[in-house]
């Protein structure tokens, strides 16, 4: 009976233990200036990002004719475009579509720019383009030059994979989506890399690692060296205890500060990004994704330069070639993310996380790449490149969903490990 | 075991604490050292109950024999038992025992309610009971009025309280109290020293180190008396200075002619021995030390000696101690 | 301890035997008391005499010399200012890390390739890249050094309150927070202007270069190493300004890493999403960059703004660091914090 009476107090008296560790570290990192400056500058960092995010959206981007059909070469006052529609010669001004049928007026040029858009939206089976000024479709052509990519449906776009690489590229059939919109591209490309780039560089990055070092490294040590931690360790609570309960209070800290970020960088750039509805719900996928990585990252930051603190008393030698270190893989996230030294990395699992969930929010990111460095077989549009530095596929060969559940395993081991190094170390240490 | 047999009398206790068999505090051949330094060498003690004053000069080992204790330093030889346990990596006995460290640095940010509360709570306290018992104490330790206020504003004495005061939330049947009265002004010390009798009264254990005879003394007749890390002597405070008043005292006299001296001193009742360490300098022995110092004089002027110096080269503490130690005054 | 109880006639008990063994008022105090017990039953009154100094006073260069001397001779031996040893140890393995290109240099030498020389032997882009090359000398190397070494300048005085031992003898707060400036800068010059003068000479060793091409290459040199030097002042600038307003170890390092790697890491952001490079002026190192650049003749990595802008921003940033410095070290109470 006994036994059965000793079961909730022992969990009551560890959970007030936690509360009282957690709730003294959270104040304690509240009274000091150098907790305001920090997060306060990381704010500002993020600010400053998104005020070149919101000059980005609210620019004009010059509508470009993509495939020159606007011009009139033979100053008969028909642009190309509409002459070739008719069949008529772009170079003898003798030759135009009024000639054919007086009722046709030429076109002011600007009609063609811009004049055929993509038409894909997601990734789709077969056909993801169409013509739609239908200067593919015009008699002149032949059934084969109606029918470059041999799918037997004129006039349209497929996608192909390539057997070798495994990435995807566009098969049309010519005069296919030729001039898209820039704007349109631009602004989704635009928004669609800033949320990348500001969720990965910025947030996950550099909040998830420098708050950590600047708030958790000494979280131990600190109180070790003023003499403070012997307060805590007269009393009947074991270190293993401390270590983590002070790491829970950093990680409230840390925690609501990072929601309380991402929430406004979503909110912001849900209201200015560009689409129809007032609000751009898709991402929020995206931003979940972002949240959940950088809430992994900063524990795991956060266990492992507590545990270098709790190492040596010069504990930030190890951490600063550490934080260096991590700069250096989450450049190669960007550009090889499946090379195997990422597995060596903490940043290289938090990005997997934010690559399988942008996946998953934009399963199209891939084809936009595609498109805007196609740009209707006439150069990289603008945007693209951005995009295509910061998207990238999820670096594991498995699917998005699974992805993630297997990078958050693997950080909550990392975190883990750290915990138990760290109070191992903090278990046999002499405290003077 | 370790010998709990005692120079004289211990100081009475109220109320039994704990069972007989369990000491509160068990050395058993304990040694620290850190690398070549020996900080402690062969503690052998036992206590239980009542007040009892650790007496030491600055890096006697008075803080490293607390430290082992309270399992932040691990023994190099030896056994430590605090209520039967050890300590090290161990902090289930911590539930009973409350520590005032002798560090200076606290919690500034805090008041001393905070400060009192936040760490009562680890001792498994809600956050209603943590606050009445640190009111509790805190009035026990006479700063009530000022429990509200951040530590980082008070003075040295109310900081010391205020140590005390978080060592006693959890009514601890051990205290131990490190350099409890050190840069305190005389009030502030007297209030400590009631505090810590009080304890004593209240059939605590308690240990207070300190490096002040006067201080100890004020406190308790129970003393343990550490030197260079060895136990040099343990029991009643009075019981010790009897056994000091046993020492045959020497005197050192420097003159022309040592061994004419000699003669008219040799027939002097309180001389028990003389010894010539060269032609001009002569060692007294005596058990009475008082009236052979008060006569001397007149001897020496009476047959017109030559003297330069008169000294007491045993009454320095290396003698003392080496006596206490068991060597040879 | 009362007087009375050291008379000649008053017997010398257990008591006044523990009394002259403990009854001090602090430890420190025993030998002193033991003597006044033992002069009291002599009869003898100390006489004490102080002999004011009349010596003169050394030149304030001098004075300011003892303290740059103690604080340079502790990174190489005992007995001087004590950087603490895994900061020694960094700034031994990133001066041997950074001489890679004077052994590859000699290597070619040995070796004979024109190929290998072209990549790794003097010249505009290699004297270049020898200082202010992002990686790895301007990530792993050099920013690390000014971090480990800021971080126990000045606040680690504020922090133990070291800075009493300065400020109480004839030293002005000018002269104390110049030599440490100067200390600080002249460690990092070691490293980065050491080896940048080891590279060179390796190349001259290597291939047997005349005076001719000394003559030729020393004005790229020269630009070279003033590129360092402003690197290395401003590094030490923004350290010894968070230094100054901190406590402790951690924060000044953290600090300036976060400053060098967070400006630099928004800049490319801004740069890679937006193409404009008009962040890269709050990066001190992208600044420090473009200006040495301009003044080595290489090709600019930077061109959306000329380097002019980029020199005004470094000495801005510079200013703005010295001045809080030196409002804080004027300020600062000599007490620990």
């Amino acid at each position: 009976m006994k036994a059965h009476n000793d079961l909730p107090s022992l969990w009551s008296g560890i959970d007030r233990k936690a509360m009282a560790v957690a709730e003294f570290t959270l104040r304690q990192q509240r009274k000091r200036l150098a907790t305001w400056v920090v997060l306060l500058v990381g704010v500002a960092a993020m600010g400053v990002l998104t005020m070149f995010y919101i000059d980005a959206m609210t620019r004009e981007y010059e509508a470009v004719d993509n495939d020159g059909d606007s011009s009139d070469w033979d100053q008969d006052g028909y642009p190309n475009g509409q002459e070739r529609l008719y069949g008529t010669d772009t170079l003898d001004p003798t030759s135009h579509p009024g000639l054919i049928d007086p009722s046709i007026l030429p076109d002011d040029p600007s009609v063609w720019i811009n004049e055929d858009d993509f038409d894909w939206d997601a990734l789709a089976e077969g056909s993801v383009g169409f013509d739609d000024n239908g200067d593919c479709n015009i008699e002149n052509r032949t059934d084969s030059q109606k029918d470059a990519n041999g799918n037997g449906i004129p006039c349209d776009i497929v996608l192909r994979q390539n057997v070798y690489s495994g990435t995807f590229y566009v098969s049309s059939d010519g005069n296919v989506d030729e001039d898209p919109d820039d704007e349109a591209y631009a602004l989704e490309a635009i928004h669609r890399s800033f949320v990348l780039a500001i969720g990965k560089l910025g947030v996950v990055f550099l909040i998830g690692i420098f708050v950590p070092l600047f708030m958790a490294t000494g979280l131990i040590r600190q109180e070790m060296t003023s003499g403070t931690m012997h307060f805590m360790l007269a009393k009947p609570i074991a270190r293993g205890e401390v270590f983590l309960y002070r790491m829970l209070g950093f990680l409230a800290i840390a925690w609501s500060y990072l929601t309380v970020v991402i929430f406004a960088l979503a909110l912001m750039t849900g209201l200015a990004g560009p689409g129809d509805g007032f609000f751009r719900f898709g991402d929020l996928g995206v931003w979940l994704s972002v949240w959940w990585a950088s809430l992994l990252a900063v524990m795991v930051y956060g266990m492992l330069f507590c545990m270098l603190g709790v190492l040596w008393k010069h504990g930030m030698v190890l951490a600063l070639p550490f934080a260096a270190w991590e700069l250096g893989m989450i450049l190669t996230t960007l550009g090889a993310p499946d090379a195997a030294i990422l597995r060596f990395s903490v940043i290289g699992w938090a990005m997997n996380i934010v690559d399988a969930g942008a996946t998953l929010a934009w399963p199209d990111t891939a084809l936009l790449i595609q498109m805007g460095n196609w740009g209707g077989g006439f150069g990289p549009l603008e945007g693209a490149e951005a995009l295509s530095i910061f998207a990238s596929t999820p670096g594991l060969d498995l699917g998005a969903l699974a992805t993630i559940v297997v990078s958050s395993v693997v950080l909550v081991l990392q975190a883990f490990a750290c915990w138990v190094l760290g109070s191992t170390l903090f278990k046999s240490k002499e405290i003077e | 075991m370790p010998d709990l047999t005692q120079q004289g009398p211990a100081a009475e206790v109220a109320l039994p604490t704990s069972t007989p068999t369990v000491p509160v505090v068990y050395f058993q051949g304990v040694s620290k050292s850190y690398g070549r330094i020996h900080a402690l060498s062969n503690i052998t003690l036992g206590l239980s109950g009542g007040v009892t004053g650790i007496l030491g000069m600055n890096g006697a080992g008075k803080s490293t024999l607390f430290k082992l204790l309270m399992g932040k330093l691990r023994p190099s030889a030896g056994e430590v038992k605090l209520f039967g346990l050890n300590p090290w990596k161990n902090p289930a006995p911590y539930a009973k025992v409350g520590f005032v460290p002798e560090h200076e640095k606290m919690h500034d940010w805090m008041t001393a309610l905070d400060f009192v509360a936040t760490f009562a709570r680890l001792h498994g306290m809600t956050r209603q009971e943590a606050e009445t018992e640190a009111m509790r104490v805190l009035n026990f330790v006479g700063l009530a009025d000022v429990a509200n206020k951040p530590i980082g504003r008070f003075s040295k004495g109310m900081r010391q309280r205020t140590k005390i005061a978080h060592a006693l939330v959890n009514d601890p049947e051990l205290i131990i109290l490190d350099e409890p009265l050190q840069g305190c002004d005389p009030l502030a010390r007297t209030t400590i020293m009631n505090v810590i009798r009080e304890l004593g009264k209240m059939g605590r254990t308690v240990l207070v180190s300190s490096h002040i005879l006067n201080e100890i003394e004020r406190i308790t007749e129970q003393i343990v008396i550490l030197h260079h890390g060895k136990l040099v002597a343990l029991g009643n405070l009075h019981a010790i200075r009897e056994r000091l008043d046993q020492i045959p005292h020497t005197i050192r006299i420097v003159g022309e002619d040592a061994r004419a001296m000699a003669k008219d001193i040799l027939d002097h009742p309180a001389v028990f021995g003389l010894r010539f360490p060269n032609d001009h300098e002569l060692l007294i022995q005596t058990f009475h030390f008082g009236q052979l110092h008060a006569e001397l004089p007149g001897l020496i002027v009476n047959n017109n000696h030559k003297v330069s110096v008169i000294d007491n080269p045993d009454d320095d503490l290396e003698s003392l101690l080496n006596y206490l130690a068991g060597g040879s005054a | 301890m009362t007087e009375g109880e050291f008379e000649p006639e008053a017997p010398v008990t257990g008591q006044g035997r523990m009394d002259v063994a403990w009854g001090a008022n602090t430890g420190d105090e025993n030998d002193v008391e033991l003597a006044q017990a033992q002069t009291a039953q002599g009869g003898q009154i100390f006489e004490q005499h102080y002999t004011p100094w009349t010596g003169t006073l050394n030149p304030r260069w001098m004075r300011n010399w003892a303290i740059l001397r103690h604080h340079l001779l502790g990174i190489f031996k005992k007995g001087h200012r004590p950087w603490t040893m895994p900061t020694r140890i960094f700034i031994l393995i990133a001066f041997l890390a950074s001489l890679s290109d004077a052994g590859m240099t000699l290597l070619s030498g040995v070796v004979g390739s024109s190929e290998f020389h072209s990549l790794f032997g003097v010249s505009r882009d290699n004297l270049y890249g020898h200082n202010l090359g992002f990686f790895p000398r301007n990530v792993l190397y050099y920013p690390i050094i000014a971090a480990l070494l800021v971080g126990s300048v000045i606040s680690e005085d504020r922090e133990h309150g070291t800075s009493a031992l300065y400020f109480s003898r004839p030293i002005s707060r000018f002269d104390y927070v110049g030599m440490k400036y100067l200390s600080v800068a002249l460690i990092q010059a070691m490293v980065i202007l050491g080896s940048y003068v080891l590279y060179f000479l390796a190349e001259v060793v290597a291939f047997g270069r005349g005076w001719a091409w000394m003559v030729d290459v020393f004005p790229m040199f020269l630009a070279g190493f003033v590129a360092g030097l402003l690197l290395i002042i401003t590094y030490t600038s923004l350290g010894l300004s968070l230094s100054s307003v901190s406590t402790g170890r951690f924060f000044p390092g953290i600090g300036l890493l976060a400053i060098v790697f967070g400006t630099k890491t928004l800049a490319s952001i801004v740069k890679n999403l937006f193409e404009r490079e008009i962040l890269y002026l709050i990066s001190p190192y992208d600044c420090v960059a473009h200006v040495g650049q301009a003044l080595i003749g290489t090709q600019t990595t930077y061109d959306q703004y000329s380097w002019t802008y980029s020199l005004l921003s470094l000495v801005a940033m510079n200013a703005l660091a010295l001045y809080v410095l030196a409002s804080r070290v004027a300020s600062m109470e000599v007490t620990r914090e």
